[in-house]
């Protein structure tokens, strides 16, 4: 997925922080995909924890050059969460904090 | 029993990794009316769209009506599968169509599938899943037109090792972190490659792993099969093992025909090998391709603990391939020399001469002049005259 530098002719909707990318401003598009404000992309560098909602470490992670920022999903888990007790249970418990929805009545 | 099918989620939060896709699909099917347009769930191998599509319709209560683009190849076997679902026939229960690898329904094998499928996809009466790949190409682009895609992503490595842990919790099992390293690494967001690879290693037992779409050597599939120490490594090498079926069976039947086993256990090797060979010839002539999913379960039974059998890819035993690598240029050599003598060519020499010259040797009433070098093949052939 590559992402070009364009000025946009119509306006659009940032993929990371969901605003307005309005026309006439420079944003970064990819086919297929969508775009996102350039200020957005630099953000991007770094993935959220999921659990603290912190920056989830990447550039000092163990695992960087095997992990492709742009493409995998957009949530992790940081360093210093990843050493609580129980961490499926807590990252769930982060899940349903966030997502409600995901826990689905019986 | 496989840990990707043991520890398969048993719902949404069990899920790693692609929250706002997962979230994006709950949403999709709490308020899913008639005419609300299908999803199409888009991601590499691994990262659990059919896991979802199963979760959801289990969790909303669904009947689910799985396909593969094996199904959806032609028009007639979708309004045979489908016709009776998308009616308003309450008997079928409250059902959901799921059609996995829908990107594989284009090209040479589409036989008006994909027409029928846009067509169905259009005014959908029923929940409608797909999942793709990739949806790229320019053949997706119809299909595209008329889904909601959602993009689920590759798992991030510390996502991975989460899941990864919570396995081998759950099975006391452990992996030195040099090895944890290299396999979450290795996976590149395939969780169920990872969880393959991993109880292959735990239970000491190094096969080629699993990697979706990659295809592995034959001779190392084959070899590693037979070495397997049971059943459920030998399902993994058989399972990781992506060529082509007919290329799969005749390396099991090179390799066991040439192998020193007893009788016995040629014979019962040789009858699975011949029920593959069968399924396989019913799909060519049908072109049934979801009976595939049956022949590595057929293949499965040629499994032996401890059997001396390995890859071969030559399909006659050593005695008899060395007797037509070795004998076989004498005999020409011997050919050519009387052919010339009787002023003959070698092709009538060696079908109408030759075995009248061998009864004759035989019966001692000729005696050739010939290299001491050639009577061992010709007393060779007049054994086989017996």
């Amino acid at each position: 997925m590559s992402w070009i530098k364009i000025t946009m002719k119509f306006d659009g909707k940032c993929l990371v922080c969901n605003q307005k990318v309005k026309s006439k401003e420079i944003g970064l598009w990819s086919k297929g995909v969508g775009v996102k404000h350039e200020k957005c992309a630099e953000q991007n560098e770094e993935i959220k924890c999921i659990i603290c909602g912190g920056n989830s470490g990447c550039q000092t992670c163990e695992f960087l050059e095997n992990c492709d920022l742009q493409k995998v999903s957009q949530l992790c888990i940081c360093k210093k969460c990843e050493d609580s007790q129980d961490l499926f249970s807590t990252y769930q418990s982060a899940v349903i904090k966030k997502f409600p929805i995901l826990k689905i009545q019986e | 029993m496989m840990w990707s099918e043991k520890y398969r989620p048993q719902n949404f939060l069990d899920l790693v990794g692609n929250e706002d896709a997962r979230k994006l699909f709950v949403d999709w099917f709490s308020n899913w009316k008639k005419g609300v347009k299908p999803i199409l769930l888009v991601g590499p191998p691994g990262t659990g769209k059919t896991t979802m599509a199963n979760l959801a319709a289990k969790e909303f209560n669904y009947d689910l009506i799985s396909l593969n683009a094996s199904d959806v190849r032609n028009k007639k076997n979708i309004q045979e599968i489908l016709t009776p679902v998308l009616g308003n026939q309450t008997v079928l229960g409250t059902p959901m169509i799921f059609v996995d690898e829908v990107d594989g329904v284009h090209g040479r094998g589409d036989y008006g599938g994909a027409a029928e499928i846009i067509k169905i996809l259009k005014e959908p009466t029923i929940p409608i899943v797909l999942a793709a790949n990739s949806s790229t190409s320019d053949k997706m682009k119809n299909i595209k037109k008329a889904v909601k895609v959602i993009e689920i992503k590759p798992l991030s490595p510390r996502l991975l090792r989460l899941y990864l842990n919570k396995i081998l919790k759950l099975e006391d099992a452990k992996l030195s972190p040099g090895s944890l390293i290299k396999l979450i690494s290795e996976a590149r967001g395939d969780l169920r490659s990872m969880i393959n690879t991993a109880q292959a290693l735990v239970t000491g037992f190094n096969p080629p792993t699993e990697k979706s779409f990659e295809s592995l050597d034959v001779e190392e599939g084959i070899n590693a099969f037979y070495k397997a120490n049971s059943v459920d490594e030998a399902r993994i090498v058989l399972y990781s093992l992506r060529i082509d079926p007919r290329e799969k069976i005749n390396a099991f039947y090179s390799s066991i025909i040439s192998s020193n086993i007893s009788s016995d256990e040629m014979q019962e090797s040789l009858e699975i090998i011949s029920e593959a060979d069968m399924l396989y010839g019913k799909i060519m002539k049908t072109q049934e391709w979801r009976l595939l999913r049956y022949l590595d379960s057929i293949l499965l039974g040629l499994y032996k603990k401890d059997t001396t059998i390995r890859y071969s890819k030559y399909n006659l035993s050593w005695p008899i391939l060395n007797r037509i690598r070795w004998d076989g240029a004498k005999i020409k050599s011997l050919f050519s020399l009387l052919a010339k003598n009787m002023h003959v060519s070698r092709s009538t020499f060696s079908s109408i001469y030759f075995p009248f010259m061998l009864i004759c040797i035989k019966n001692k009433k000729l005696e050739l002049d010939l290299d001491e070098s050639f009577d061992e093949v010709i007393e060779k052939e007049i054994e086989l005259m017996k």
